[in-house]
């Protein structure tokens, strides 16, 4: 009966948000991710008639619609990237580079692994699975978020929202998944009501900072920095090779 | 599992650094005459003079102060020149960590980044921290003229290790010759 409330109130507040998001408009600014939205409210209403009136096949769906949903989940980290570094074409260019870098580590430690290498890895079971994207999702969400720190992205609240809430829903999921992992009897009877509550948690972030339209800052770029790259990198260098000698100086006075 | 906890390490002994390098000043730390030239040694005009480093940091003050022979005119020295010296790192750490934020405000804009150059003015930026956050540590530490004393200390050490080592060999010599004998 719990269960079914908590349900209710989720699918409640993602209607809530796809109907504000659609009079502010902000799905044209952020279509994956009232796209992912949409799917996650489907999701639920099938998954509800499923459980209360086939639940011998409620895990298959559950499974199947978990994957999707990561699936369109990631695009959500594109869009991100996508709209907040738009104005920033330097930075989205380094953004690209480290994420490179990033998930070229993550398969390369992947193929590392020594039980069977990738395939065992990709076999292994569904929640170790889910819990193995979602610390890639993760890895790219804590990146992506040190270098907006790093260049000092503007966000807007709208952004600044889908990204903190997000993030929270992917934290929330690892958790989950490790202590599903290493105390499975003991974390049984919660974990039917710890998911949708911490869902309901995101779900009241994303209706707080996603129920009024909040464009992005806007930044007035100096007009002479496109050509003058190369005199900026020249300068920097120039000031900090000054302060070596002058900490040389220091050291050897 | 053990990597991971070096790994750790390393990476929270590397906070602290910076975070010493960039440590705030408390307003008690310094004397009235230092507040009231605050503004005027704080420019940062004034953190590019050699003469201004090499004063701060050469122990000829230090060794004329020990030829008046008063521990408590050495301790004030001390105590005084600890805290222009720290200023001075500090200042130059905040210095390296305006330029660089400049540097990255600018650049973020820019159509045509050079990734291979901006990693490495990150890591030139990085060691000019990391070198600002040592010598903070060295200075709280060991005092103003730390790195002199540091030498000084090792070459001591040095030479009483290979006094120990001369020692060491000559006894076992004896040793060994006195082994020899049935």
């Amino acid at each position: 009966m719990l269960n079914v409330m908590i349900w209710s109130v989720g699918i409640f507040l993602e209607i809530l948000l796809l109907v504000r998001g659609f009079q502010e408009k902000l799905y044209r600014q952020f279509p994956i991710f009232y796209l992912y939205l949409l799917f996650v409210m489907l999701n639920d209403v099938v998954s509800m008639g499923v459980y209360r009136w086939v639940p011998n096949y409620y895990f298959q769906v559950y499974w199947v619609t978990q994957f999707l949903s990561l699936a369109i989940g990631s695009g959500i980290i594109f869009e991100i990237y996508r709209v907040a570094l738009r104005s920033f074409p330097g930075a989205a260019r380094m953004t690209r580079y480290v994420l490179l870098i990033v998930f070229g580590a993550i398969f390369a430690k992947a193929l590392t692994i020594p039980s069977g290498g990738v395939f065992t890895w990709l076999a292994a079971a569904s929640i170790m699975l889910e819990r193995n994207l979602r610390i890639v999702q993760a890895l790219a969400i804590v990146t992506l978020g040190l270098l907006f720190l790093w260049y000092a992205i503007p966000f807007g609240k709208n952004l600044k929202g889908i990204l903190f809430g997000y993030s929270l829903f992917i934290g929330l999921s690892i958790v989950q998944f490790t202590l599903w992992r290493y105390s499975l009897e003991q974390i049984k009877p919660f974990w039917s009501y710890a998911q949708p509550v911490c869902y309901l948690l995101v779900m009241g972030i994303w209706v707080r900072t996603l129920w009024f339209a909040d464009s992005l800052p806007e930044v007035n770029p100096d007009v002479q920095i496109e050509i003058d790259y190369e005199l900026l990198m020249a300068t920097t260098r120039d000031q900090f090779r000054k302060t070596l000698a002058r900490l040389g100086w220091a050291a050897r006075a | 599992m053990m990597q991971g906890f070096a790994f750790v390490a390393v990476a929270v002994f590397l906070v602290v650094l910076l975070l010493l390098s960039a440590g705030h000043e408390k307003d008690e730390d310094l004397t009235p005459g230092a507040k009231r030239n605050r503004g005027r040694l704080g420019s940062a005009d004034a953190l590019q003079s050699a003469e201004l480093v090499l004063r701060i940091f050469s122990p000829k003050d230090r060794e004329f102060i020990e030829l008046r022979h008063s521990p408590r005119l050495q301790r004030l020295y001390q105590e005084e020149r600890r805290k222009v010296a720290l200023h001075w790192v500090r200042r130059t750490s905040r210095e390296v960590s305006r330029i660089m934020r400049h540097h990255r405000l600018n650049a973020r804009y820019s159509q045509n980044v050079n990734v291979a150059a901006e990693t490495k003015l990150f890591g030139q930026y990085l060691e000019l921290r990391f070198l600002c956050g040592v010598l903070v540590f060295l200075i709280q530490l060991l005092g103003p003229h730390a790195l002199v004393d540091l030498a000084s200390y090792t070459g001591k050490l040095y030479e009483q290790l290979g006094r120990t080592m001369r020692d060491v060999s000559a006894v076992s010599n004896v040793a060994s010759s006195g082994d020899a004998v049935p």
